[in-house]
């Protein structure tokens, strides 16, 4: 029995490993393709296609993508600046949201919830948003334009509200009314320093939209000083592609060159990179976090 | 008291509910509104500037340019890097001629067509845009996006009216209105055959005239250069075998749906597809397939066409137009001068070519623009002075370009300077007068100086399709065309016969018999309108 129960975890575990194996080389090959063909020389990626060990070690794609350092430098700024602050803003929101969200004693906790519950289900579509954005809030070319959007989403509030009702235990409440505190520092004292996982997955979410985003930019921003990186090189390629295509019948021809193969996939790695440092630092929360503040109460 | 709260979030709910319905539904007319409201505003604010007005002199003759205003400017694709410097200079001499300044405005490539559309539908001020055949121009003219131009040009700017051809302002109407400023500039972008021509002299190769030449030629390369793919395709098949093709059997244009309309006879609409003409051209491609012209795996290329070329990967094109074989020419003297390429326009295969129609480049006044005189003023100038129009179209002389035997140079490198040559994107002010060209063009001007010789003008690009009848039936044809068509197009089907009646019974499915009727009545509409025969 007991020799029989241990077979069937070893095939299981073999089992397992194997899949894990499998699904993350999956996962990694592609990424290790984007590596290589980011160090191949162009030629021999058109010539040969893409390796996994470059054919032809080059680093012609990193220079073109930084041939213009200031402009990729001032994109990265961009990128920093609203990430860093639509995170730490978009946090302090959402905890606030949370917090109060969670707490039985609002009167108006129904109502508002359904009031963020609701924008989930219906949305007024791309041109209310972009009119009530650029004409009526002047957003237009502002760095508020990249922030603002990202500030509440409602699913993450939700998410925050229910890791806090689980988190934080009602009576903590009572007990820290009755020595004395006020609202504000039991939000501040307990119920941050509580939901410590919750906060980190959900800044992780808000910090990857931000540092993901592009479309804000491409709807709002004309002035290239104030593309955001991901904006910024995904136009360099899209420029390329739209005179490749369009131009064979538009007789437009731009001086510039094109980027090559190499100098895509350096784009990608460039723009990736930053965000794969920030996982390790909060992965531990994560899971924790998610699956805590999934149980809906 | 339990029952008063069931009920709140319930009628929380349905006023919502109704506001969004109301917000939704009423968009259009709601955007319209507030565009017709914003029109009388500008209206008072121009009177209310007049009567201000006739206490001081007036610079320009017609209008009042006493209010300093801004100009909205927007342009499509991407901003040089030295814009700032070039508005400036712009800004100093239009605030003293025109007590106006100007802010252009660039979209960038990237999804241009979806902010094109906001632009013009959120009813933001913008008082000059960019139009084109290929940013819809006439659609969104008869949408009422833009200004009516026909009362304001002798007004605002008689010299600009007087400039552009009578031929070309009725070219542009839409439903008997000017909505456009085009351009004057004559180009082709017809295509033509492109090829290595050292590889023809060394294997002895007959030169690709027509189609059995063209295809003699790729025989010739396979069999002597097999590395090589003998000619340079990708996924884009409609756009680089179909269209191509139909444009060498003196199709008109690139049509959708299916629609055939020979360039002869242009009242005589007929389905192309399902015709034996089509059946001819899917014969050719799948012979093509079959002796390795067309790679098998043709629908996941997703290289540019030039690219392969241009490294010696491939030894033709199909088609391409001047301008671009030239860029293709002036890039291959610098990285292999060794090589050559060959160029035959079409229009000597088929006897006429089409330099561009009027609508192909231009510029129009938003309905939403507050200052539409000022606008029409400044793109006057723009046009017709050569200090505007030189600073905007080459940069700062001396900084960004010189002028050497009538040439023009770029200084540096496409990548050191901050303004290539056009580097505004401003096709639709070129003025032919004050044009300036490196020496390369010169390649691009003989072959325009040849298709001059036989051209005939382009009357079907001012057609403008109105698919709102049937958007839906359109969508699903699309789908359709991508699974059924472009494989058969590839010439990756075994069996043609069969696969163009699955291809047609599909398509007849999606509602095509639909779209190509209403296609047809629009089409003999304008024939008729226009007075084409």
């Amino acid at each position: 029995m007991h020799i029989k129960d241990d077979h069937y975890t070893r095939l299981l575990q073999g089992l397992a490993y194997t899949v894990i194996i499998l699904g993350s080389l999956a996962c990694l090959i592609p990424f290790l393709l984007i590596i290589s063909a980011s160090l191949t020389s162009n030629d021999s990626i058109i010539r040969d296609g893409y390796h996994l060990i470059p054919a032809e070690f080059s680093l012609e794609g990193y220079k073109t993508v930084f041939t213009f350092p200031d402009e990729v430098l001032r994109a990265y700024g961009v990128t920093l600046f609203t990430t860093l602050t639509g995170t730490t803003l978009g946090l302090f929101f959402m905890t606030m949201a949370g917090y109060v969200l969670a707490r039985k004693d609002f009167k108006y906790r129904n109502t508002f919830s359904f009031y963020i519950y609701f924008t989930t289900l219906f949305g007024g579509g791309l041109v209310p948003w972009y009119i009530m954005m650029t004409k009526y809030l002047h957003l237009t070319d502002s760095y508020g334009a990249l922030i603002l959007p990202g500030l509440m989403t409602p699913f993450l509030i939700i998410l925050m509200k229910n890791f806090i009702r689980s988190a934080v235990p009602e009576e903590l409440f009572e007990s820290a009314k009755i020595d004395g505190a006020g609202d504000f520092k039991i939000y501040w004292r307990i119920v941050l320093q509580l939901s410590m996982p919750g906060i980190a997955t959900v800044g992780l979410f808000l910090a990857l939209t931000y540092w993901n985003d592009w479309f804000s930019s491409s709807l709002f921003i004309n002035d290239t000083h104030k593309y955001q990186l991901q904006f910024h090189l995904y136009n360099v390629i899209n420029s390329a592609s739209f005179i490749a295509n369009m131009g064979a019948g538009t007789g437009v021809s731009l001086g510039a060159d094109l980027p090559t193969e190499s100098t895509k996939m350096a784009m990608a790695i460039v723009v990736t990179g930053p965000i794969l440092f920030l996982y390790p630092f909060i992965q531990r929360y994560f899971v924790k976090g998610l699956t805590i503040g999934a149980v809906k109460g | 008291m339990s029952k008063n709260a069931r009920k709140k979030p319930l009628a929380v709910l349905t006023a919502l509910l109704a506001v969004s319905l109301l917000t939704a539904g009423c968009g259009g007319s709601n955007g319209n509104n507030k565009e017709a409201a914003g029109n009388t505003d500008s209206g008072t604010n121009n009177t209310a500037a007049a009567t201000e007005g006739t206490a001081t002199a007036t610079a320009e003759p017609g209008i009042d340019t006493s209010k300093k205003v801004e100009l909205q400017f927007y342009m499509l694709g991407d901003a040089p890097k030295d814009l700032p410097a070039i508005e400036a200079e712009v800004n100093k001499m239009a605030a003293e001629e025109l007590n106006t300044t100007v802010k252009f405005n660039y979209t960038s490539w990237t999804d241009w067509d979806q902010k094109y559309k906001l632009l013009l539908s959120s009813g933001q001020a913008i008082d000059l845009i960019f139009t084109a055949d290929w940013t819809q121009y006439a659609s969104y003219a008869k949408r009422g996006a833009f200004l009516a131009l026909d009362d304001l040009l002798p007004k605002a700017a008689p010299e600009l009216q007087k400039f552009v051809p009578e031929s070309m302002w009725e070219d542009v109407k839409v439903d008997g209105k000017i909505y456009t400023v085009p351009a004057t500039y004559k180009e082709y972008v017809t295509n033509g055959f492109v090829w290595r021509e050292d590889l023809r002299k060394k294997y002895n190769l007959p030169q690709p005239t027509d189609l059995a030449s063209y295809e003699a030629y790729m025989d010739g390369i396979r069999q002597n250069e097999p590395d090589m793919m003998p000619a340079s395709l990708n996924s884009d098949i409609g756009n680089n075998l179909h269209y191509i093709y139909t444009e060498l059997n003196k199709m008109v244009g690139a049509l959708p749906y299916g629609m055939g309309v020979k360039y002869e006879s242009p009242t005589e609409v007929y389905s192309y597809w399902g015709s034996d003409e089509q059946k001819e051209e899917l014969k050719v491609m799948k012979r093509w397939q079959e002796k390795g012209f067309i790679p098998k795996n043709v629908l996941n290329i997703k290289d540019t066409m030039q690219d392969p070329v241009t490294s010696g990967k491939a030894a033709s094109m199909f088609g391409d137009n001047p301008t671009r074989f030239n860029d293709m020419v002036m890039k291959i003297s610098t990285t292999h001068p060794e090589w050559e390429l060959g160029y035959y326009p079409f229009g000597k295969t088929t006897g006429y070519a089409t330099p561009v129609h009027p609508v192909h480049n231009g510029f129009a006044i938003p309905k939403s623009s507050k200052n539409p005189e000022r606008a029409l003023a400044f793109y006057e100038k723009l046009v017709l002075d050569k200090r505007y129009n030189q600073l905007t179209e080459y940069g700062i002389e001396g900084k960004n370009y010189t002028v050497e035997d009538g040439y023009y140079k770029l200084l540096g490198t496409s990548q050191t300077n901050g303004f290539t040559r056009e580097g505004m994107n401003g096709w639709a002010w070129r003025n032919p007068e004050y044009m300036l060209f490196d020496k390369g063009f010169d390649g691009v001007k003989a072959i325009f100086d040849e298709l001059d010789k036989i051209q005939k003008p382009d009357l079907f690009l001012g057609f403008a399709e109105d698919y709102s009848s049937y958007q839906a039936e359109k969508a699903a044809l699309e789908q359709v065309e991508k699974q059924y068509l472009f494989p058969l197009e590839a010439g990756l089907v075994e069996d043609i016969d069969k696969g163009l009646e699955t291809f047609m019974q599909k398509a007849k499915q999606a509602g095509l018999e639909k779209i190509q009727a209403e296609w047809t009545k629009q089409w003999n509409a304008y024939t008729a309108e226009k007075g084409i025969k």
